[in-house]
């Protein structure tokens, strides 16, 4: 499986593009500000108290920055669900970036932890270094108020020290819960502690109000390293005897080397002589200006979410599928969607706080407003959403007409929220392959295409069902045979090409059900060979470009996305689409 | 927020406050700051730390992530028996062993993560959870029915066992490759 650098160039170019161009802008801000703490003269006197410390401080606080500012906005879901529909603002190469949001959020995430450790490292050395180096000549300088001042009454009795301390324990809680073996067993710890990322936010704003580090103001009136005839040279400090007796851990030794004096000023300062003594004064916060704009925009896009989804749906039917699936259809006013969108359901009665993400199985169009999901029953939540349907459903043994069904319990439903899926109808072939309950998205799908499928760019559909019980593949059994039948009846039989696979078999069923007999004869027993199948579908469409969409176990979407990125000898791309949902 | 569990969570704090700890001690210590003692002291806490909270312990349900090479750590935290199985005397173990660490500015951090995580084993504790070690499930083999006793004697085409019985020749039909009958 020679790797061809044309696939991987149109599957992973765009992905490491971006990826390079962000850790150039973190290189080059983190150097630009290195330098400038290190050779600018308006920090002189400052970095001769503090030394790298300084440099290193502030460089990582830069850093910090545009991180602290770019981490918010991928997770700006509605405005990426916008760029996503909106065809004219983003080409397909932009939208496929966004596949890899959360990815970049973790990334920016990552960053921050490391930078930060850096961050307070560097200042608990500049602590030290405030409280050694105590300069008596500029004493507004300082940070500290007498010599040998203890380091730790600068680290918390400030608003800087302080609000940083508890900024870490905040950073450290949000860390921990976040690995991925918690995520994925225990999600919640995980949700609760990633919301106190409000509290870092408001805690950050205050940190960098605190201004403990100045620089000079008046540059032009002393120059540093001047000649000031009416004060003895810095060189010839000396400590008093009885205050180094008191310190001895915090004596001064002569001070450190002088950094070396840029070449015009070494030349003037022995003839320049100073007009007055330098001014300092704080920076402006400009940590402000970063983080607001992205801040603000995460909030009004939590309350426009809020705003949303404040009305309940209204249920019109729960129909229980075989290995525990629960299909419920329901209506909302003003609610439109796009075939492979995924809703956050919340149902107050179940639990107060949760609220779990399913995709849509059937979005409403012009004629019909029923949307619906199918949930696979797993975990607790789903349980008892489970049981209270079910608990109503029986009540009523005949079918009721809808403003009866009102006893259903109370459901709300945020979103709809974009994911790569949606972009299968937007290529000539598509091959999307699904494992298990995985098949939602391409439910909607399927059903949009029963609709009407003329007016969509897809020209041939390759269905790929992978499933471990027979039973599973009840849930869209109809569906797929009326999709066959209708394409059938339209003369485009070779529109969708359907296989299922079952994976796990004990031999004794093997069929799907007696009426679903197009269904029966494309069902094959045993896992798929990978390699076969792409050389099959690259020989059938030679020379063109296909979707590859894949939602299921990570071992299928690994073994897909390296298929993806190899050559084959008919000229076909395969484009791999995927997006990780934990 | 019923099926939580704590003690999952404490164990992450837990081993990144023991790698916290490591960290500023070696830093302090090959600095030479004042108090050194207190560094090297984090040193070897931070050590015994991580290697208690190497191993995850087995969730009540559902599978678990094992990490990387845990389960040699595993079989000696195990023969500790109700020492490392119970969750109070590991909240008391790594607020005790966090204490000393408090007194110098480079491992203080460490301190604090660890009495966090002290603090939500101290909860897990409450909620009765327990450390159970992961075992290693001994591979089945797949048997083979029962039925299979050996391997064919004769080459395909096979007719089945009950056929084998009857007259070889029914209706009349003339097999073209003679098939011996056992």
């Amino acid at each position: 499986m020679a790797l061809s650098w044309r696939s991987w160039l149109a599957n992973e170019g765009s992905k490491h593009l971006f990826l390079f161009f962000w850790l150039s802008l973190n290189v080059w801000l983190f150097g630009k500000t290195f330098l400038l703490y290190n050779q600018g003269l308006q920090y002189y006197y400052l970095h001769q108290m503090l030394g790298l410390g300084l440099c290193i401080s502030r460089a990582s606080a830069s850093v910090l920055n545009l991180n602290c500012c770019l981490v918010l906005l991928p997770m700006c879901r509605v405005l990426l669900a916008f760029l996503r529909g909106s065809q004219k603002v983003a080409s397909k190469k932009t939208r496929r970036l966004l596949d890899k949001s959360k990815t970049f959020h973790v990334t920016c995430g990552v960053t921050i932890c490391i930078f930060s450790v850096l961050h307070v490292a560097a200042h608990l050395v500049n602590a030290l270094n405030f409280s050694e180096n105590y300069n008596e000549e500029f004493v507004t300088l300082n940070a500290a108020n007498y010599r040998g001042e203890d380091p730790r009454k600068l680290l918390f009795a400030t608003i800087p020290g302080l609000t940083g301390v508890i900024m870490v324990l905040v950073l450290f809680l949000m860390c921990t819960a976040s690995t991925y073996a918690i995520r994925v067993s225990n999600y919640d710890i995980f949700w609760y502690t990633h919301n106190l990322f409000f509290v870092f936010y408001m805690l950050l704003m205050l940190h960098v109000s605190g201004g403990v580090l100045k620089y000079q103001t008046n540059l032009e009136e002393h120059p540093p390293g001047c000649f000031n005839p009416n004060k003895t040279l810095r060189q010839n400090l000396t400590v008093p005897k009885a205050l180094g007796e008191l310190f001895p851990d915090y004596t001064t030794e002569p001070f450190p080397e002088d950094p070396p004096v840029p070449e015009p000023f070494a030349q003037n300062s022995f003839t320049r002589v100073c007009s007055e003594e330098p001014k300092f004064q704080s920076h402006f916060p400009e940590t402000w200006f970063w983080i607001s704009g992205p801040l603000c925009l995460y909030c009004v896009e939590r309350l426009y979410r809020y705003i949303r989804s404040n009305k309940p749906v209204t249920i019109t039917s729960v129909i229980s599928h075989p290995s525990n699936v629960l299909e419920v259809r329901m209506v909302k006013d003003d609610f439109e969607a796009r075939p492979g969108q995924y809703v956050i359901l919340h149902c107050p009665r179940v639990s107060a706080l949760e609220s779990h993400p399913f995709t849509l199985t059937m979005c409403p169009t012009d004629t019909k407003a029923t949307f619906g999901v199918h949930l696979k029953v797993v975990g607790d939540w789903t349980e008892r959403f489970r049981d209270l349907l079910l608990l109503h459903s029986n009540q009523d043994t005949e079918i009721l007409p809808i403003f009866q069904q009102r006893r259903y319990p109370k459901l709300y439903v945020d979103g709809p929220f974009g994911s790569p899926f949606e972009e299968s109808l937007n290529y000539e072939v598509s091959l999307c392959v699904a494992g298990g309950i995985g098949v939602t998205p391409f439910a909607s799908v399927l059903n949009t295409l029963l609709d009407g499928w003329k007016c969509y760019k897809l020209r041939r559909l390759y269905f790929i069902w992978v499933c471990r019980d027979i039973e599973s593949f009840r849930w869209f059994a109809d569906l797929l045979c009326m999709l066959h039948n209708k394409l059938w009846q339209e003369n485009r039989p070779d529109y969708i090409n359907i296989q299922l696979y079952l994976s796990q078999t004990d031999g004794i069923q093997k069929i799907i059900g007696e009426k679903y007999q197009a269904l029966n004869s494309r069902l094959l027993i045993g896992r798929p060979r990978w390699k076969l199948l792409f050389d099959d579908i690259a020989k059938c469409n030679r020379r063109k470009t296909i979707g590859v969409f894949c939602c299921g176990p990570n071992k299928i979407s690994k073994i897909l996305h390296k298929l993806s990125n190899s050559s084959n000898s008919y000229g076909t791309r395969f484009e791999y689409n995927k997006e990780s949902f934990s | 927020m019923g099926q939580i569990e704590w003690a999952m969570w404490a164990n992450e704090q837990a081993l990144a406050a023991g790698l916290i700890l490591l960290t500023g001690g070696i830093v302090a210590v090959a600095g030479q700051f004042k108090g050194w003692y207190f560094a090297a002291y984090s040193i070897a806490a931070g050590v015994l730390v991580c290697l208690l909270e190497y191993p995850r312990s087995k969730r009540k349900k559902g599978s678990t992530m094992e990490r990387c090479g845990q389960k040699y750590l595993t079989a000696v935290v195990k023969l500790l028996g109700p020492l490392t199985r119970n969750y109070y005397i590991r909240a008391i173990l790594h607020a005790a062993l966090a204490v000393p660490a408090g007194f110098l500015l480079s491992t203080i951090l460490g301190t604090v993560c660890l009495g966090i995580a002290s603090g939500i084993y101290l909860l897990a504790a409450v909620r009765g959870e327990e450390w159970r070690p992961i075992e290693q499930k001994p591979r089945e083999r797949p048997q083979g029915g029962g039925t299979m006793k050996a391997p064919p004697s004769n080459p395909p085409p096979r007719p089945p066992p009950d056929a084998r019985r009857k007259q070889p020749e029914l209706g009349g039909q003339v097999n073209p490759i003679p098939v011996e009958v056992e």
